[in-house]
């Protein structure tokens, strides 16, 4: 007679990994996720050791990002639990899919203020799309089922799972039933597509405004194929990058705070906007009174909160945008907005010549742009090189473009790319980081040595908080506070540390070489470039003022 | 300094009686920028379903509120009735 193997709550959740797909996770074993870990040793899914909790939310958040997948990431309680918070924040922020474990201490044990316990699951109440604390076996597989179909379902995002270990050791009994799922409660409106029809063709001025928003819903092909067809002048935010082709002559660039002149002009300008997946963040619309002053606006969104929330739809077109956006393909009479917006591209493109012999680090972007095979996934930190890297590097998908845009978290690029390198193991990934954001997740130098993990690392040097040291000087009287990171490790010797190649570039001769270097070397890189520490973002637009106000240097 | 004016408005919430529903009302509600006046709330009742009334004030439309609300995994439906103000 042959005994029926038992199915424990640890190994049911590496079953249902696998049955979703899940090839890969990233976490960090702890006393009360070890039967989860112990259970791993019989799946097939690949673990990777990060070695902070938080590298492991990020390169989840990477994972998902570049691969348009769900993410999945563990932790132990208490202090394992909280260390992902960030990662489920920035998830939250970005609308990612992002699957958390955490183990609890026993239930028994649980609201005892027992060792390592912490209230994840209230914790988890402002940093997540949904969370679940499993206190009965039976209903382990109906939560896990439910964390993925709601990370996933509608605006996508973060969705931890708290399982106390008790419940991770029981005896499974009974099983879900699979084919029960979710039913999306929220009913849309139909659009009202002839409404927005009428306005395009009253439009003499109109504009694409694209977000994050075109990726997530998987429609690029549709948003590339309305901007073409239509001729529409667009403009991009900071997450939206890569939606539009790059060389379409009516594509202005970024908009917003650090955005390029001729978009931001556009917009101000402008007598419609018609808003595909973006939301008027205010890093985008500068003060919001005076945004885009004169422009009707057509919002699409599949989340019916972001319509009139910041500003008045005149119509909002609710739903998936991949299916909506083609009926409001039309022919449009703008010629004269097209070359006016043309020409102004022209007047103020990029300009690379800087003097002197220091790196100009919009240009060894710009190379590095250049240079980068296609279909290279680049990640970024946050602070000035987030913003020279979005500003001069092109990208020819969103998912080829990860930066922390929403909550603009420092220590993001590098275990993001970690995770985006994993999930496209023959794309090559570049995670461009500066000398503050780097230190905040270094210790993920230690994964990429574990596991070889390829991603070239581009250090953008300037020995300071750079985007704080700009504003301290232009809005703080040059008091410079908490800025100055001259005492910075050696880079290349740390790299070296952890058997990363590692160089330090001084001088814009060197730039090519270098690059090229990098690019061509077969496993990790990190590549020190040395910039002039008062070098700025320009343009910029101050905070709480129009778009069209601008400054463009001091 | 300007006076703030607040505006008063009763929403009725109907959710299923899930886990820490009232906690996910309470949550969103204060860090979408609106003041609890009051709270009636019949919770884990075994009925799967809990009606929750709750009077609450802001300077910020209520529209607000109620989309943030509609987008609670748990939450059936949310009704701005204001006739017991």
């Amino acid at each position: 007679m042959t005994e029926s193997k038992t199915l424990t709550g640890g190994a049911l959740l590496f079953e249902v990994l696998e049955e979703h797909g899940v090839k890969h996770v990233f976490g960090y074993p702890g006393g009360a996720i070890m039967p989860i870990y112990d259970a791993l040793y019989d799946s097939n899914v690949k673990h990777f050791l990060c070695r902070h909790e938080q590298g492991a939310a990020f390169s989840a958040v990477g994972y998902a990002r570049a691969a348009g997948t769900v993410g999945v990431c563990l932790a132990t309680s208490g202090p394992g639990a909280t260390n992902l918070i960030t990662g489920l924040a920035d998830a939250l922020a970005d609308s990612i899919p992002v699957v958390a474990i955490t183990g609890q201490v026993p239930t028994a044990a649980m609201g005892s203020d027992a060792f390592q316990e912490i209230d994840i699951f209230g914790l988890s109440l402002a940093c997540t799309k949904h969370s679940f604390q499993v206190t009965d076996i039976d209903d382990l597989e109906r939560v896990l089922y439910q964390a993925f179909e709601i990370a996933l379902e509608g605006r996508q995002g973060p969705v931890l799972v708290d399982i106390p270990k008790d419940i991770q050791l029981a005896e499974v009994t009974e099983r879900f039933d699979k084919l029960s799922h979710l039913q999306n409660k929220v009913q849309l409106p139909l659009a009202d597509i002839n409404q927005a029809l009428e306005l395009l063709n009253k439009a003499k001025q109109p504009i694409l405004y694209v977000g994050g928003g075109v990726g997530m819903a998987n429609a690029v092909e549709e948003v590339r194929d309305f901007a073409e067809k239509t001729g529409m002048p667009s403009v991009s935010t900071l997450k939206g990058l890569g939606s539009i082709n790059p060389d379409n002559e009516n594509y202005l660039g970024m908009l917003g705070m650090h955005g390029t002149k001729t978009a931001n002009i556009a917009v101000q300008e402008s007598d419609l906007l018609v808003v595909v997946g973006a939301r008027f963040d205010d890093r985008v619309t500068g003060k919001l009174d005076e945004f885009a002053p004169n422009a009707k606006v057509i919002h699409f969104d599949i989340d019916t909160a972001e319509i009139n929330k910041r500003r008045a739809a005149d119509v909002a077109i609710l739903g998936d945008l991949k299916a909506n956006l083609p009926s409001l393909v039309t022919d449009l009479n703008i010629a004269a907005w097209q070359q006016k917006l043309q020409q102004m591209s022209r007047d103020f493109a990029w300009r690379y010549d800087h003097p002197g012999e220091n790196i100009f680090a919009p240009a060894v972007l710009k190379t590095i742009s250049d240079l980068m095979p296609s279909n290279t996934c680049v990640t970024t930190d946050v602070g000035q090189h987030q913003m020279w890297a979005a500003q001069h590097m092109s990208f020819d998908d969103p998912s080829n473009f990860l930066t922390s845009a929403g909550m603009g978290t420092m220590g993001f690029g590098l275990p993001a790319a970690i995770g985006a390198q994993i999930s496209r193991p023959h794309d090559t990934v570049i995670a461009v980081s500066g000398d503050g954001s780097v230190m905040m997740n270094v210790q993920e130098l230690a994964t990429i040595k574990r596991y070889q993990v390829p991603v070239k690392v581009v250090l953008i040097d300037n020995a300071k908080l750079g985007m704080v040291r700009q504003w301290q000087d232009l809005f703080f009287d040059g008091r410079l506070s908490q800025t100055d990171l001259s005492d910075n490790p050696d880079f290349v010797m740390l790299a070296t540390a952890f058997d990363i190649k590692a160089r330090m570039i001084t001088k814009k001769s060197e730039v090519n070489a270098a690059v090229e270097e990098m690019l061509d070397h077969d496993g990790p890189y990190f590549l020190q470039v040395k910039i002039d520490a008062a070098e700025n973002v320009w343009p910029l637009v101050p905070p709480n003022t129009a778009n069209d106000q601008m400054m463009e240097g001091v | 300094m300007k006076p703030i004016t607040l505006n008063k408005y009763q929403l009725i919430i109907m959710a299923d009686d899930k886990q820490v529903v009232l906690e996910r009302i309470l949550q969103v509600t204060r860090y979408r920028g609106f003041l609890i006046n009051g709270i009636n709330a019949e919770v884990n009742t075994g009925n799967n379903e809990a009606t929750i009334t709750m009077s609450v004030s802001s300077e910020r439309p209520i529209t607000l509120l109620v989309d943030q609300i509609n987008k609670l995994i748990d939450i059936k439906g949310v009704k701005v009735d204001n006739s017991r103000l």
